[in-house]
Parts: C-alpha cells; structure tokens; sequence
C-alpha cells in the first residue's frame, strides 16, 4: 500500500498521456453514473480495468474487477429479490458503488501509472493557473507526511495509554478528535513554514513561466485508445437512444 | 562577496533577544566561513539575511545593508535571491517540494524558466560530479536521512549559485552522512565558491573552514582562522559553549554508576517489513538499571529495535525477561516509555501539568509538581507545552515519563541539533533516571553525549547485534573507533 | 510586507491544509461505511474537519482561500468516482465562503461562523447522485412492481430529505465552527501559531 497519493516513480509500459486519462476519467465518470443495462455498465468499467492490466498492475485490476462484478450482480439479482426498507437500503448501497465504481476505478489508475510531475506538466500544458498547480503538488507531496506524522502520534497515544479502546479512552472519548488531530496541525503549521521557507529559497513563485522536464505528449497510444473508448460510448448511446436491441 | 555593513535585526515585537545586534562582517569570495555558538547566539539569522528569507519571509525591524556581490539583498524579491545564495536547512525531511528525486533536483531550475535542454545537461553534470546515479528516478520518502540531505544539497547547486548557504545541515545525519557533506561542501569550495555553516557539530569542517565566526547574544565576538581555532584545547571550547573539534580526544565523563548486577534478556526478537527480516536479535541481555547507548548506522535497525522494545510493533513477536518474569509484546507497553525523537507527537494537553498527570494511573497533583520541581519545570506548570522551547518539551516528556512510573525509558536522537550546554541538561535529566533505578536506552550518534551519559553499548548493523560491551576503557576505544573510523 | 494576492507563501499554506483537510475528511468518511453512520456523514464530517480548517482561516486570510481548497477537494472527488457534481457545489460553497469571510475581514467570528456553515455544505454534493439516481430506479420498479409499491417508496424517501441533510449539514457546520474555534483558543492560541 503506496502512502502517497500519486506514483512517485513510474516505468510506463503502456504510455497515454494525462490529459488523455483525465478525458477518459471524464467520460466513464459521465457514463456509468447514468447507469443502463449490466452489459453496458460491465463494458464501461472494462475500460479502465484493461488499462490496469496494460500497465501490468495485475493484483489491483483483478480486484477491482472482482468487485465491481460483484456489485453488478448484487444489483442485477438481490435489488428485485428484496422489498420494502430494506429494498431501499440495498439500492442506496450498491447502487452508488455500481454507478460510482467504474469512475473510481479510473482514478484509481490514473493515481497508480502517473508520478506528479507528469500530471502537473500536462496541467501546466493546458495553461491551468498557478493558484491551483501549487496547492496541488503542495497537497500531493504532504500527503505521505500527513500519514507518516498520524502514524507517529497514533503510537504516541498507545504508549501512553490514551488510544482508541486503552484504559484511558472510556473517561473522555471526545478528547480522542483532540489528541489526534491536535499534534499533528502543530506538526503541519511548523513542517509547513519550513517548507515554505526552502521552496522560495529555491525560486517558487516568481513571475516567470515554469518549464518543467516532463516528458509528456500525445501519441499513437491516445489516439488509439480515444477512437476505441469513443467508439463503444457512441454504441452505447445508440442502444440507449435507438433501441437497437443487444 | 558577502557585506553585512551595521546590520540589526530584531524578529518582530517580541522576541527581542533572538535579533541581532551590530553586525560587520566581510566575506571574501571562495571563503568558507562557519558560524558557530550557543543556541539563540543569532546565526541562523544571519544566514536568513544572506539568503533573503529576512525580510521577505520573516518579519520585522532591519536596519544595516546587506550586501551581495553588490547587489542589496533586501531590495531583491526572493525569488531573484535565489539565483544568487542557495539554502540548505537543518531537516531533510522538510525541505523537498516534489515527490520524486529527479524532479527535486530540477525543480530549482524549473521555476527559473531555464531551458529543458539547459536543465538537462545540468542534470547530467550533476549526477556525474556526486554519483547519484542511484539515486535517480526514486521517491524521495523511501530515501535514508542522509540520501535526503545530499537531493537536497544537488538541487540548490543545480541552480549554479554563487553562495552556499547552510543552517544546520549535519544535525539529522549520522556520521557516514556527515562525511558526504563534507565532501559536497569541498567539491563547492574547489569550485570557488562562497559557503557559509551556521553549525553545532565543528568536527566535520575543521579542515575546510576558512574563518570561524564566534557569536553570542546576537554580536559577533571573535573571528578565529582555522589555525587559531584548532589550537583551542576542549576546556577552552567547552566555556565557549562549543563542541569538540576532535571527536577522539573526548573523554569520558566518570560520574556514572556502573554496577548493576541485574539484567534484562530479550528473546527472538524478529521483525519483518514487507517480506525483508528487518530486525533479527535471538539473545539479547544488557543490565538493569544500567544506561546503554543504541548505536549503528543509518538504517540498521535502530528504530525498528526501539519500537518493538516498546511494544509498538504488533508484529514483533519476541519476549522480555525481567527478574523472571516474561514480557510480551502488549506487557510491554506498559513497561516502556519512549522519548520520540519529535517531542511535538508526544504532547497533548494544554498545560505541562496535564500533561504529567495524563501518565498517572491515579491522578495526583501533588506527586505530579514534586516531579516538575527535580525537572525544573514547576515555572511552567501553567504553559501550553507547544509554546515552550525545544529543551523544555524534552524535560515535559521526560517528566511525564517519570510519572508513568514505567521502568524502561527510551530515548531517541535526544541530542540531535542541540549545542553543548542543552546535551549536558539532557545528560544530567539522564543521570537523574538512572538514580531512581530506571533502565535507560539511548539511541544516538552522539559521541560526546555517549561518553558523557553512558554505560554500555549496543551496537547494531543490519538488524544484528555485533557488538554488546561495557565501557570500561577497552569498551570506549571500541566506541571512538566506531565513530572516527567511517569507512563502512 | 503584506499584499492583498495570493502569494507562493499563501499557495504552499493552502495545499498543506488542503491535505490535511481531506485526510481528516476521508477519515470521517471511512466511518461512513458503517451502515447507519452512513446517513450522518454530512454531520460528522464538518465537526471533524473544522479543526484543521479554523487553522487554516488564521494563516492565509486572503481572498481565493477557501475556493481553491473547496476546487481541489472536489477535483479529489470526482477522481474517486464521485461524478463531477461535488466540483459544483464545492466552487459554488467555497466562493461564496470566501466572499462571507473577506467580508467579515478575517476577524468576525460571525462571518466565520456563517461562512464555515456554507461551506460544509458541499461534501451533499457527493451524495446527490443518490436523489439523481432515485428517478431512474423508481422508473424501474414502477415498470416491475406497480404504482402502489412505487407510491410506498415515494413516502418513505421523499424528495425534501436532501433539503434535511443540507440543513443538517449547514447545523454541522455552525456547531464545528464553535468546536474548532474552542480548540483554537485551548491549544493553538496558547502555544502562539495561531
């Protein structure tokens, strides 16, 4: 399990750019949330999930395939087979991970086959402001410390007794919010100054217009991959509109 | 190069002692200069001058010019003070923006708008000159404290500045690190450039400072040539409030007890991360009550021993046997206090006093201010803990150990980036443990705060114990070697 | 030297806060999956984040702030799979917080109050699709089961519950903005980065 939040390091076997991925992430996003027939929504989430296979990330592809099947079948099988309240519960549940998972799923690639640096070289590319880019590689970068900083307190509170479930929690569960989150915005306001500190020594923020090294770009990958993806969103909007019958 | 003409600064309205008062100083291109003195002495401030973080980024009243191959500092934008000094700071883990390696090394270059090509070819020089080639292409949070610390000293150089400038760099790094540092700063000095170190730890630049620059209470009191300084025997520097120039001519403090007859044995302490044995210790025993020094290399192991010590690694599955009785993982919690090398993840109430009645099984006010009053706190017993200095969050947590009653006290890294007079307090609050009976371990790579506070040590390298010894004197010619011998 | 844009200082702050603000947002979220505190996310999730967010207020007090948080936060969702529906209500609820607490210039508890209480309205956003989705399932079960069954479900989930949890949310967010501010004065005043 990565702590950060996108690769930090990653050898592309299958190379798309990130605007490519974010327009695909788009478009799935648009057409599972409409729901329709398991087919269709199978194929949907197939999309993504064959990509994951692409780039060789095997043991995640299988199971978010795994189960989003199970969902789809949960929703095509158990919905009409339970009444009442508990119909409605069911729906709630698996009808948000049936229309929200193929979605997920492509985040979910987009976060594992690209570093920051390549998503932040194609925003740039697109002219997206600075007054975005920043606070995002920032947010990006602090993530792993966020983590590694909880870990930290979180062992803290154990030895001393006042973790979840220790001898000391049942006299003042509330203080439990307190003692974890206070240390650590004591932690992120200092590691924060002294990293706002050493990013200005080095130059952020001036009124020049960043290059970066990133090599990023379309090529015969996401023409490929956009023609294909385009192709069966059009059939399925075909078969919604026309009634062509599968 | 450097010309600080009358210069004061004063932080702000309050703190008023941590400015500087007065200060004239030239500083010839190609010269290494070291700033050196107590905490507080106000180097870290004049670095922040020569690199623009004053007035840019930290407030308050500055009169005095500071000057810059001609250039006024404070006329300039940060950013444009950045293509003439490059900074590198005393917490590696704090420093880099990116994620990744390669990207922190461009990332300078990056925001100047240079070239890719440009950028490129620096790359490539710069990877050559420092034989970072494996460290290329890597995440920066997998990297050791030292590997950060060299990314970090790369990328500044990549943005070709004329001036170094660095506060504190070796506080966090161990002593192979440390070595690297020296390196990179001797390469810088070849190149003929200008580096000033505000530093704690002189050994390491004995042999490259051109100048040192003593200051106290915001002045500057003596400039001493690199000949004039390694003149100066070790009592002279101690009242000076300064480390040693030469780690083996420390010698060892004989005030501490060293006949414990009891011992503590650990059993089968095996630890695995992600399918790599980390931590492999079948026999373990050191004395009861006595104080041992936790020794090794970056990434031996040291830490990961530490924790499962305590009790917080879920996984260690080994066995403590204290006077015949066996302690397991979740007995030893409640066995073992830590002193976290971050203090701030240990402090959680609003008052020192809270804080010490929050270790107490039976909350008891007097006992807890009997306990501030041997640490010297009981001035503070009112003070949010977050608002007291560095020093004094240390003796909070190790108060608050001493209220928990527990009889195995950890400490790791006490002594990191502290100057001499706060590694003696820290000694002292040791040795006061080690009178009430407690069992101490100490985690460092402090060989002066070893000598000073120690009875035995433990050395680890790979997981492993390979060295498990009393320091009589044999044992402290084995230590010293370790230390002043880092050729791995 | 203080300027009423965005500087590099002001960006760095925000990102920091905006990942500790969705660590401890997804956190409370991960509560949610325990089936009945589903239903109460939009209350516990402005109660816990409003910590690291009346932090926040003290360190940046520019105009753009909170905008750029709530943007991001939303970009963070649809990335999950949450549609693009959280990008609206977040952009829509963070600028109009940011126009409420440059009014109050940063020093009103008021306004912080008030602004605070909008702004944990956005994370409804995420559960939207809920309501959305509901007219494609009942078309469903009115075609499989009949316009009585359809009319049961209809009064057991009627279309103003999403107005109840925006309020619940809106209550949330009022009683956060107190708890963080209480915690601010406890913790972060005293130990001076406030």
């Amino acid at each position: 399990m990565q702590n950060e939040m996108l690769a930090a390091t990653h050898e592309s076997y299958f190379k798309i750019d990130p605007r490519t991925k974010l327009i695909l992430m788009f478009f799935v996003n648009m057409f599972a949330f409409r729901g329709g027939n398991i087919f269709i929504m199978l194929t949907i989430a197939a999309i993504p999930v064959i990509l994951l296979f692409a780039e060789r990330k095997i043991k995640g592809a299988i199971i978010c395939a795994a189960v989003y099947l199970a969902a789809a079948l949960i929703n095509e099988w158990i919905v009409p087979a339970t009444h009442g309240a508990a119909n409605v519960l069911v729906v709630m549940i698996s009808g948000m991970f049936y229309r929200l998972m193929p979605g997920f799923i492509m985040g979910y690639y987009l976060v594992v086959t690209t570093t920051v640096s390549e998503f932040i070289a194609a925003m740039e590319r697109i002219h997206i402001s600075q007054k975005i880019l920043i606070p995002l590689s920032v947010m990006f970068r602090f993530f792993p410390t966020v983590v590694q900083e909880t870990r930290s307190i979180g062992d803290a509170m154990r030895m001393r007794g006042i973790a979840a479930g220790g001898s000391k929690f049942w006299k003042r569960p509330m203080s439990m919010i307190e003692y974890r989150i206070v240390p650590l915005m004591m932690s992120t306001v200092k590691i924060g100054e002294e990293l706002s500190a050493a990013s200005l020594t080095r130059g952020l923020g001036g009124p020049q217009r960043r290059t970066n090294i990133c090599k990023i770009g379309f090529s015969v990958h996401d023409i490929v991959l956009l023609s294909i993806v385009m192709a069966v969103l059009l059939a399925y909007f075909l078969f919604e509109k026309g009634g062509v019958s599968l | 190069m450097i010309e600080f003409k009358n210069v004061s600064f004063f932080y702000g309205e309050k703190e008023r002692e941590n400015g500087i008062e007065n200060i004239n100083l030239n500083i010839q291109k190609g010269e290494v200069i070291l700033l050196c003195g107590e905490s507080g002495c106000g180097k870290t401030t004049l670095t922040r001058l020569i690199n623009g973080l004053i007035p840019n980024y930290y407030e308050g009243v500055l009169t005095g010019d500071v000057i810059i191959d001609g250039t006024k500092v404070s006329t300039l934008a940060l950013h444009e003070a950045a293509k003439l000094a490059g900074s590198v700071f005393q917490n590696p883990r704090s420093q880099f923006f990116n994620v990744d390696t390669t990207s922190e090394l461009v990332f300078g270059c990056e925001n100047m708008g240079l070239k890719e090509e440009e950028i490129s070819n620096r790359l490539d020089r710069i990877v050559n000159d420092f034989h970072l080639q494996l460290l290329m292409k890597r995440n920066i949070f997998h990297l050791s404290g030292g590997e950060k610390q060299k990314i970090a000293c790369a990328s500044v150089a990549m943005a070709h500045p004329e001036v170094f400038v660095l506060d504190e760099p070796s506080s966090n790094l161990d002593m192979c690190a440390t070595q690297d540092l020296k390196y990179m700063i001797a390469y810088w000095k070849d190149q003929g450039k200008t580096i000033v170190v505000a530093e704690h730890r002189l050994y390491y630049l004995a042999d490259l400072a051109d100048r040192i620059v003593y200051m106290r209470e915001g002045k500057i009191e003596k400039i001493f040539t690199q000949a004039e300084l390694k003149s100066i025997d070790n009592a002279v520097l101690a009242k000076l409030g300064l480390r040693t120039l030469n780690l083996s001519s420390v010698q060892k403090d004989s005030k501490i007890n060293n006949n414990k007859t009891q011992e503590i044995i650990l059993k089968d302490f095996y630890f695995s991360y992600r399918h790599a044995l980390i931590l492999q210790i079948d026999l373990l025993d050191f004395p009861k009550g006595g104080i041992i020094a936790l020794i090794g290399h970056n990434g031996a192991g040291k830490s990961t021993f530490a924790r499962c010590l305590c009790g917080l690694e879920k996984k260690c599955k080994g066995k403590m046997c204290v006077c015949n009785q066996e302690y397991k993982n979740k007995d030893r919690i409640k066995q073992c206090y830590m002193v976290m090398q971050d203090v701030n993840h240990q402090l959680f109430t609003e008052s020192v006093l809270d804080e010490i009645l929050l270790s107490m099984q039976e909350q008891d006010a007097l006992k807890a201010e009997e306990i501030l009053h041997r640490l010297d706190l009981a001035h503070l017993k009112d003070v949010h803990p977050m608002a007291l200095s560095g020093g004094q969050k240390q003796r909070v947590a190790i108060a608050s150990a001493v209220a928990s009653q527990r009889e195995i006290i950890i400490f790791d890294e006490p002594t990191s980036g502290l100057d001499l007079q706060h590694m003696h307090e820290v000694a002292r609050c040791i040795r006061m443990l080690n009178e009430m009976g407690k069992t101490i371990l100490i985690i460092s790579h402090d060989l002066e705060f070893i000598l000073q506070s120690c009875t035995h040590v433990v050395c680890i390298n790979q997981g492993s114990v390979i060295d498990n010894y009393s320091l009589d004197e044999k044992g402290i010619r084995q230590l010293k070697k370790f230390f002043t011998d880092i050729d791995i | 030297m203080t300027n009423k844009k965005l500087q590099a200082k002001d960006l760095i702050h925000i990102g920091i806060f905006t990942a500790v603000y969705f660590v401890v947002f997804f956190a409370c979220g991960m509560l949610g999956y325990i089936p009945i505190l589903f239903i109460l996310l939009p209350v516990i999730v402005p109660i816990g984040t409003s910590i690291p967010f009346m932090l926040f207020l003290t360190k940046v007090k520019k105009f753009g702030m909170v905008t750029i948080m709530a943007i991001i936060s939303g970009l963070l969702m649809f990335a999950t799979g949450h549609t693009w529906l959280p990008i609206v209500t977040a952009t829509g609820c963070g600028l109009i917080a940011d126009i409420i607490f440059k009014a109050g210039e940063y020093k009103s508890f008021k306004h912080t109050v008030l602004g605070y209480a909008i702004f944990s309205v956005w994370p409804i956003g995420a559960m939207l699709p809920l309501w959305v989705m509901r007219e494609s399932y009942l078309e469903y079960i009115r075609v499989s089961m009949g316009q009585e069954y359809t009319n049961m479900i209809l009064s057991l989930t009627p279309n103003w519950s999403v107005f109840i949890l925006i309020g619940a949310a809106f209550i949330a967010g009022i009683i956060g903005a107190y708890f963080g501010k209480a915690v601010l004065k406890k913790h972060f005043q005293k130990a001076g980065i406030a």
